[in-house]
């Protein structure tokens, strides 16, 4: 039984006329220690974003001291030669100011943000920060031990969990990839603060750094407060360092992480692809939001909204570590947590759902809706100051040009059907996919045995 | 073009303007422009949350705004994400205690496509409203129960201290999300008639902010809004007022397969929109926001006694707002250590109250969030709907940041020691049981579930939990 409505119907109204909109283009410049910067004005953006990149990789770290480069990373708002830890996390916050940092594959990352009334004083300390971090002794054993306790609270996590083992199977244990970012119980117990200030004095230097500075700077004298602040900073001058080659293993097989008990199986289905410089990319990106972008993508549109298996998944390319050659490293993946009584079903729909798209393709709807989004959101995407420093802060460090956005917005848009679906297809083969499952393997086991998507193993979760 | 009757307000902050109206149907309109950026946000807030639940029903209210997004009259299955998406725009649905809402931030030329997808849903949902999608959005949402609290460490625990904190049959005792057993109850009918009696014109204030022009706008809500009725018969919630302090500490012990034991504290506050819930909201960062606050600086940085140490502040409007205090200890610590430290914290600030130092710095870290709140057009539209919703007057959202900078030293001192005190709090602790903790190592970076989460175009979707 339906009820009408007593409403008024209208047809639907149709688009007015777009108003341009074009993704801001930064000027670049150097400072007098080699530090580059780039920059942009964003009228409106009261907040200001700094974010700041170090040529610091984790492919750098000793051997045996995994997890070194984020307790330096930490260990940059700990205190200076200005300020004790305590001053320091308080003189930030007077200035209404965040500040996050992290180490990663490609290098350490430091993102600011900041009302632009007190950015003066905001940038000072970062300066302090970067030019001369304290690392004192008694700070960076308190940040090992805090970072030791983390670790079972990850182990606990379904989404963490799963990421790790993942890695794990994907690269050879030689790989920095294949072992975790912040590192483990053992290698973190090994590090102390002379082991951070060496890790400090061999990698960060302005002459291998970028800042990227964006908001609104109406009334900024810009150039001065860069030189009186991160201009200060000083050190020898260096080449930037080469990017491994990093080889995977994406032979088609399952990993269940067991977890006695759980309620859902979390998935992480993935294998790795080319960074953003294979022309390959702009389809791929299309063709991964229309198998598993958004709840009306096809994998949802099935697990979610036909079958109520999950309460969503979704497939992403994300560039782990690119290289100015092109031949860097990107995770593709498909994740999400499905009930536990239905994993099995659920990865049946799913598999069915990549063999489907492999033999029929994307639709020619399918395609144009997914431009529409990709391209037409990105002036909402991009109101922040945050989000356009941190898309200038990406493009820097996969050695992608200033305009890279404005190109691929352009490149998505003259991508067709078939090229989607070929990215897509190649991107998610169903016989070259590493299937990790978090979850209860007394219930789970059987039923992915039976699907015969790749060899299964059962592996404790502690 | 004529549309109803009320005259427009004018008010300004950082040369933001508001112009208010009301629909001859009850909606109230609430319109802000903002040509920097070519969009334009909506933002609907329906007077109706999870405190006008019944017994036997939890969840309802946020179940039922999933099912706002399977169709409406005009609209087909998926068609609101589907049309929003496609038009390069982006949308969401959440459910509070004391609100439903749904927004769209679109390109400026698609504007009018929005608003006439809200109103198509506001005006018929009834037509596409069916046992198929109701029972396909009971599984998601016992999916969503089951991915953000049932297998999560801790992820209970927000639900736990709200049971503890609230008394027996008060309208915020359960949380949005509902329970699994009431989740199955519902049934068609009850979505039918939550939806008759709540999703009314009368009921809602609909906000449009950014890149708009204010008359054509209105134009188009008369249009597509105008012609939808009022409804009168909407029940009140029950009565959520309690006494300033709960007179005793609650307590509650949980045993559980957690990686570390914890201490969480819920502290009974004053309503949203007082004066005094802002000197709280002040307190509590000087106690527990950031990296500088005294919990941290004590258990995290001297003691080394935890991992985390935090306050967070639940803003309620028609019930007390509640403190909500977060101790992951380190290593083999046990909670009394904890506790100690805390109470004598709370303590030593009740009796000196803040320095000059502390309230600049929390003020300073305040007037950034809501500098971050209001930066965009979305949070904009959003705050003027909860100012309305919850205060009767949007124009506050523009001058909440100068409230908070208007209070005193004294004030803050004086709710802490109004409030932060043992007998007026519920405290929930962790002691993990079984299995050999911390044996392991880790993976950083989830980043593959993080993006995964991240990159997606919003899941319709979820409650609002504490911040």
């Amino acid at each position: 039984m339906t009820e009408l409505a007593t409403m008024d119907f209208h047809p639907q109204p149709q688009a007015g006329e777009a108003r341009p909109w074009a993704f801001p283009a930064p000027e670049r410049g150097t400072l007098d220690n080699g530090l580059t910067v780039l920059h942009c004005d964003r009228p409106g953006q009261q907040v200001v974003a700094v974010e700041v990149l170090l040529d610091a990789p984790l492919d750098a770290e000793p051997a045996g001291l995994d997890g070194v480069a984020t307790i330096m990373t930490r260990a940059f708002s700990e205190g200076t030669d200005k300020h004790s830890a305590e001053e320091f996390a308080a003189e930030l916050e007077r200035c209404g100011a965040t500040l996050d940092s992290h180490a990663d594959h490609p290098g350490v990352r430091l993102s600011l943000e900041v009302p632009v009334s007190r950015l003066a004083k905001a940038l000072g300390l970062l300066a302090d920060a970067l030019r001369a971090p304290a690392f004192a002794d008694s700070e960076i054993e308190r940040l090992v031990a805090n970072r030791l306790d983390e670790i079972p609270h990850e182990t606990a996590s379904p989404g963490r969990r799963a990421a790790k083992e993942l890695y794990k199977e994907l690269f050879p244990a030689t790989s920095r990839m294949s072992r975790p970012r912040q590192g483990t119980e053992e290698t973190v117990a090994s590090i102390d603060s002379a082991a951070v200030r060496a890790f400090y004095e061999k990698h960060v230097r302005p002459a291998t750094a970028t800042a990227v500075v964006v908001g609104d700077l109406t009334g900024v004298d810009l150039a001065a407060l860069l030189g009186d602040t991160l201009g200060a900073w000083t050190g020898s001058p260096a080449k930037p360092r080469p990017v491994p080659s990093v080889s995977a293993d994406d032979a088609g097989r399952v990993i269940i992480v067991d977890r006695p008990g759980a309620v859902q199986t979390q998935l992480l289905i993935g294998r790795v692809g080319a960074d953003r410089h294979d022309r390959v990319w702009p389809a791929q990106v299309l063709g991964t939001y229309c198998l598993g972008g958004t709840l009306t993508s096809r994998l949802d549109r099935v697990l979610r909204e036909e079958k109520g298996y999950t309460y969503g998944v979704r497939a992403f390319g994300q560039v782990l570590r690119a290289a100015p050659d092109g031949s860097g490293t990107a995770m593709l993946a498909i994740s999400g947590s499905v009930d536990t009584p239905n994993t099995g079903p659920a990865l049946d729909d799913l598999w069915t759902v990549l063999r489907t798209l492999a033999a029929g393709g994307l639709t020619d709807a399918e395609r144009d809706v997914a431009v529409q989004n990709l391209v037409g959101v990105a002036p909402l995407k991009f109101e922040t100051a945050a989000a356009v420093a941190s898309t200038l802060a990406d493009q820097v460090e996969q050695y992608l040009p200033d305009d890279y956005q404005s190109t691929l917005y352009r490149q998505l848009a003259a991508t067709g059907t078939v090229e989607a679906t070929a990215a897509a297809v190649s991107a998610f083969p169903v016989d070259r996919l590493v299937t990790v499952l978090v979850g209860d393997a007394a219930q789970i086991e059987e039923p992915v045995r039976a699907l015969g998507i790749g060899e299964v193993t059962v592996v404790p979760a502690e | 073009m004529p549309m109803g009757h009320t005259a427009t307000a004018e008010a300004g902050s950082e040369g933001l303007t508001v112009k208010e109206h009301r629909l001859d149907n009850g909606l109230r309109v609430v319109l802000s422009e903002d040509h920097l950026t070519p969009v334009a946000a909506v933002c609907l807030w329906y007077d109706v949350g999870s405190r006008h639940e019944v017994e036997g029903r939890t969840g309802l209210a946020h179940l039922f705004e999933h099912l706002m997004f399977q169709g409406s009259g005009q609209v087909q299955g998926n068609g609101h994400f589907e049309l929003v998406q496609g038009a390069g725009g982006s949308l969401n649905g959440t459910t509070s205690w004391e609100r439903t809402n749904y927004f769209e931030t679109m390109p400026t030329h698609q504007l009018e496509l929005a608003l006439w997808l809200e109103a198509d849903r506001m005006g018929s949902l009834l037509v596409a409203l069916d046992q198929k999608n109701l029972d396909n959005q009971r599984d998601v949402v016992k999916n969503e129960r089951r991915q953000r609290y049932d297998n999560v460490p801790y992820g209970t625990s927000f639900e736990k201290i709200f049971r503890l904190a609230y008394p027996e049959g008060h309208p915020y005792r359960h949380t949005p999300i509902g329970s699994m057993e009431d989740l199955e109850a519902a049934s068609l009918e009850d979505a039918r008639e939550f939806f008759r009696t709540y999703y009314a014109p009368n009921n809602a204030v609909l906000s449009v902010v950014g890149d708009i022009d204010p008359e054509q706008t209105l134009a188009w809500v008369e249009k597509y809004f105008g012609s939808i009725p009022a409804y009168d018969g909407k029940r009140e919630p029950r009565d959520g007022g309690l006494p300033d302090v709960i007179g005793e500490q609650l307590r509650e012990v949980v045993e559980e397969n957690v990686p570390a034991r914890a201490l969480m504290a819920a502290y009974r506050l004053p309503e949203d929109g007082t004066r005094a819930c802002d000197a709280a909201d002040l307190a509590l960062t000087i106690l527990g926001g950031g990296e500088s606050s005294r919990l941290y600086n004590r258990l995290v940085r001297r003691d080394r006694s935890a991992v985390t140490a935090g306050f967070g502040l639940l803003r309620l409007a028609g019930a007390p707002s509640m403190a909500w205090l977060d101790v992951k200890t380190s290593g083999d610590v046990e909670v009394p250590v904890i506790e100690a430290a805390v109470d004598e914290e709370l303590a030593r600030f009740a009796a000196e109250g803040p320095t000059a130092e502390e309230m600049e710095r929390a003020q300073a870290q305040l007037e950034r969030e809501w500098l971050d709140r209001l930066g965009t057009v979305s949070g904009r539209a959003d705050e003027l709907c909860r100012f309305a919703v919850l205060f009767g007057d949007p124009k506050l959202a523009l001058t909440a940041v100068d409230r908070v900078l208007e209070v005193t030293a004294d004030e803050v001192q004086e709710i802490a020691k109004a409030r932060l005190r043992p007998d007026n709090r519920a405290v929930l602790v962790y002691e993990p049981v079984a299995g050999e903790e911390g044996a392991d190592e880790e993976e950083e970076a989830a980043e593959a579930t993080a993006a995964a989460t991240e990159a997606a175009e919003t899941t319709d979707e979820n409650e609002e939990s504490a911040k």
